[in-house]
């Protein structure tokens, strides 16, 4: 039976600050699971560790409450386990750009079919108020007292480089838009990064929901989504921020199905019952 | 039969084949129904150097790597500087020359027969690669193994490639020829029987202590292994990326070894038997999601292939120093344990001993070895090939009842069922924090003793289920020394108790722990006779290949043994058996050793 919003209803009440991001995204998330009719056994999702990753608490799930930087490699093995799964990776821009950016770009390289939403506020926040690799340069934080020197990361341009399928930016004030994003990485069969443009009520002061709304835009409706040179160029753009899929491939194969093990069945259907060790042993006769 | 043992050992550059050659000769050993040790030593490059292959076959028994040397084979004259201590009066040297000026090497006593196997191979065969076989085919003939058997075994390597084959045959008959040649000019008598090949029906195995993980792991189940390449842990993975095409197994080389350990979480979670593997640097990246293991009760085994460290250390050389580490690693209370597997069949047994811990305990579970016995071959009786696997602590059904499932059930053994994700109305939320009993993250101060309580009971729950330590030679309570190791270094204690047989010396009694956590403290102690022991009757040892005694300091924590002295080696080289008999003989130890 598919997800109804009461299946997904956590008995804990998130703990986020009044006018944090995170709520228009939790609450996209569950709009997403539940438009696309996915059965609730069918659903993993894979959470980081920072703010956003509390959300593990929050939603009533199949989930994995993973470590900091980390959750994209657990996604991988997932999807490698059973990949009749739905993965979901969703975490921070310290978590997912800086700590284990390593891993969303070999994801992205192996085009393994997981989404990943990175809750993008710019700040470590549950660390109360760092600089992230998303900071802008000369951004001040505890950490960074006389201002950030390094540039900002581009993660969807390092997306696009490193072969990423699906490359899209959300927006958390934009509810309805990000559930479409949601729902489209979701359903691509492939690597799909959807940066979510979220305020940090807390400590990010100077970006909060009206600074967004006049400083993004949506991509332009003749917009080819295909042409990945075009979609580098226009990621690459600083203002205005726009919003919406910059790129999609949906002729590459997903990492799961080059493997010829897994062509007829997923890896958890075939648990060897029985087992015939005589190939394994060919060589040491 | 009389007793057959022979030594030998082929030295060349890395790229001349050294390891190839090796191979080939230890198989043809197997073939005749010997028991094989085939040793590698090499350096870390890809060309050069000086590396070496050595094969102790014996009709008996053959656990490790020998001194002495029946025949040393040469690709080059300028290696025989290294070997001068395995030659006496009795070794023949072979060497790949025209000729070879004896008055270097004063101290020489073994004889020497030059043949310029590259020339003639280049001459004869049209490939001065050949020159590899014709030194195989040498040494076969030099100790009157038939020709006729090495042409099978030539058959079977290179099935289906007639050219090949064709070189390989004249290549052997050639060097049948040359060798038999020089035997006479030499006046040698190398061997006195033909070593006639033993029916197939009763073959052993010849494989890697990396081998048999891989095979035991196959044999449990396993079907996914993600890894990132390094030394010696990279043969698991060489051998298991080989078998997907046999069995339902998926093997990733991962971006670095953080990846590599939480992809083997992310599978397990979703149900599959998972592993990674990699030696002591790429395990310090690990660490982190080992505590992840413990605290998510996410089944997983880990293979630590040791070698001598800190940092990069001796890349190619074998070393038992992590063993603190792995006794140790993970930040915060988990439960989980450490195999440390002796012989190449004891890797096999432990590695599917393995799995079964770790999927019906849920925890993380160690096979931690050394590069000596993971790269080195050896033979095992050929195990069961048919197996049929069983599932354990998984949840059964029983959420049609209605009853709400609780991932972290709070029971009795400690262990909670587990759901694979995809059963109707089952919610699994594994957690890295500390979490309640549905999963969800707590920080209440009884719902986390709780939490605590339950996962550390496990460690009592299994504790009968481990392997406990084994006696070799006089019993414990009886002998005047007693010998403690773990891993590898029990191959080498039970060629020494040959030796001590040989030379009328009293045996030790040698304890071998296939197990180091959790410490077996009762079966432990149950060996000793404290009197005799706190009287200082007895002097008990460890022999490991640590500097600092690790061994001796694990044992001082969780047994009344304190007492201990440590036989010490940790410049990557293995312990010898005649090193250890020398100090049974003369209380002296050679330089490279340290008693402590």
């Amino acid at each position: 039976m598919s997800i109804q919003i009461t299946d997904l209803q956590s008995p804990i009440s998130p703990t986020w600050c009044p006018g944090c991001g995170n709520f228009s995204i939790l609450t996209a998330l569950k709009k997403a699971l539940i438009e696309l009719n996915l059965e609730a056994k069918d659903v993993v999702i894979v959470f980081g560790i920072g703010c956003s990753g509390n959300m593990a608490d929050f939603i009533k799930t199949n989930g994995f409450h993973a470590l900091h930087g980390r959750a994209i490699a657990n996604a991988i093995g997932i999807k490698l386990a059973n990949h009749r799964l739905k993965v979901i990776v969703t975490g921070g821009d310290g978590d997912l750009y800086g700590e284990g950016f390593n891993h969303l770009l070999a994801a992205a390289r192996g085009n393994h079919d997981i989404s990943v939403f990175v809750h993008n506020n710019e700040r470590y926040s549950l660390t109360t108020g760092q600089t992230s690799p998303a900071s802008k340069k000369g951004t001040v934080g505890k950490s960074t007292p006389q201002g950030v020197i390094e540039e900002a990361i581009n993660p969807l341009a390092l997306a696009i480089s490193a072969n990423a399928s699906f490359v899209a930016r959300g927006f958390a004030g934009q509810s309805q838009e990000l559930v479409e994003l949601m729902k489209q990485a979701i359903m691509h069969e492939g690597f799909a990064l959807v940066d979510i443009l979220q305020p940090c009520p807390s400590f990010n002061k100077t970006q909060d929901n009206q600074w967004y709304i006049e400083h993004t835009q949506k991509l332009k409706a003749d917009y080819d989504l295909s042409d990945r040179e075009q979609a580098l160029k226009q990621v690459l753009k600083k203002e205005p921020i726009e919003l919406g899929v910059f790129y999609q491939d949906q002729g590459r194969l997903a990492y799961h199905q080059e493997l010829q093990q897994l062509t007829d069945k997923s890896l958890i259907e075939q648990f060897p019952d029985h087992l015939d060790l005589q190939l394994a042993i060919e060589q040491f006769i | 039969m009389e007793k057959i043992q022979l030594n030998w050992k082929i030295a060349g550059k890395a790229g001349d084949g050294v390891m190839l050659a090796a191979k080939f000769f230890a198989k043809l050993c197997q073939h005749h129904g010997l028991q094989v040790f085939n040793y590698y030593e090499y350096p870390s490059l890809i060309k050069g150097g000086h590396q070496t292959g050595q094969v102790y076959a014996s009709s008996e028994s053959a656990s490790c790597q020998r001194r002495h040397l029946d025949l040393l084979v040469l690709f080059h004259p300028k290696f025989l500087a290294f070997h001068l201590d395995a030659l006496d009066e009795k070794s023949v040297v072979l060497i790949n020359a025209k000729s070879f000026d004896s008055s270097q090497y004063p101290q020489l006593k073994a004889r020497v027969i030059t043949i310029p196997f590259s020339q003639i191979a280049k001459q004869e065969v049209g490939d001065a690669l050949m020159a590899n076989m014709m030194m195989i085919a040498a040494s076969a003939k030099f100790f009157d193994f038939k020709s006729d058997q090495l042409l099978e075994l030539v058959k079977k390597e290179f099935a289906g490639n007639k050219r090949i084959i064709e070189q390989n045959q004249q290549a052997i008959n050639l060097a049948y020829q040359e060798l038999g040649k020089s035997i006479q000019e030499a006046q040698l008598d190398c061997s006195d029987q033909t070593l006639e090949a033993k029916a197939a029906a009763d073959k052993n195995l010849l494989l890697t202590g990396n081998e048999a993980v891989g095979l035991g792991a196959i044999a449990a189940g396993l079907q996914f292994y993600s890894a990132y390449p390094m030394t010696p842990a990279t043969g698991l993975l060489h051998y298991l990326a080989a078998q997907q095409e046999n069995y339902p197994l998926v093997v990733k080389h991962t971006e670095d070894e953080i990846g590599a350990i939480n992809q083997a979480l992310g599978a397990a979670y979703a149900g599959v038997r998972a592993m990674t593997g990699t030696s002591g640097g790429g395990y310090a990246l690990m660490v982190e999601a080992t505590s992840l293991a413990g605290v998510a009760e996410i089944p997983l085994v880990i293979l630590e292939a040791m070698r001598p460290g800190p940092a990069t250390g001796l890349p190619t050389w074998s070393g038992q120093a992590d063993l603190n580490f792995i006794v140790h690693a993970g930040h915060g209370d988990f439960p989980k344990v450490v195999f440390t597997p002796g012989s190449v069949l004891e890797h096999y047994q432990l590695s599917k001993l393995a799995f079964y811990i770790a999927e019906k305990y849920q925890l993380p579970v160690f096979i931690l070895s050394d590069k000596y016995i993971l790269e080195s071959q050896q033979t095992m009786p050929q195990p069961d090939l048919a197996i049929d696997l069983e599932r354990f602590s998984l949840l059964a059904n029983q959420q049609s009842t209605g009853e709400k499932y609780l991932r972290y059930q709070d029971t009795d053994s400690g262990i909670s069922p587990r759901a694979i994700p995809g059963l109707d109305k089952v919610v699994y939320l594994a957690n890295s924090y500390e979490h309640d009993q549905e999963g969800f993250a707590t920080e209440e101060s009884l719902v986390t003793k709780r939490a605590m309580d339950k996962r550390l009971r496990k460690m009592e729950t299994m504790l009968a289920e481990l392997p406990k330590p084994q006696v070799f030679g006089a019993p414990v309570t009886a002998a005047d020394k007693v010998l403690i190791s773990f891993g590898s270094t029990i191959n080498v204690l039970q060629e020494l108790l040959n030796l001590l047989v040989a030379a009328k010396i009293n045996q030790p009694a040698i304890i071998h722990l296939p197990c180091v956590a959790p410490f077996l403290s009762k079966d432990f102690e149950q060996l000793f006779d404290w009197q005799k022991i706190n009287e200082g009757k007895q002097a008990v040892y460890t022999v490991e290949g640590t500097a600092t005694a690790q061994l001796a300091q694990l044992l001082r924590a969780n047994s009344q043994l304190k007492n201990i002295k440590s036989i010490l080696r940790y410049d990557g080289r293995p312990f010898y058996a005649e090193d250890l008999l020398e100090w049974f003989q003369t209380q002296k130890i050679n330089e490279v050793y340290q008693i402590k």
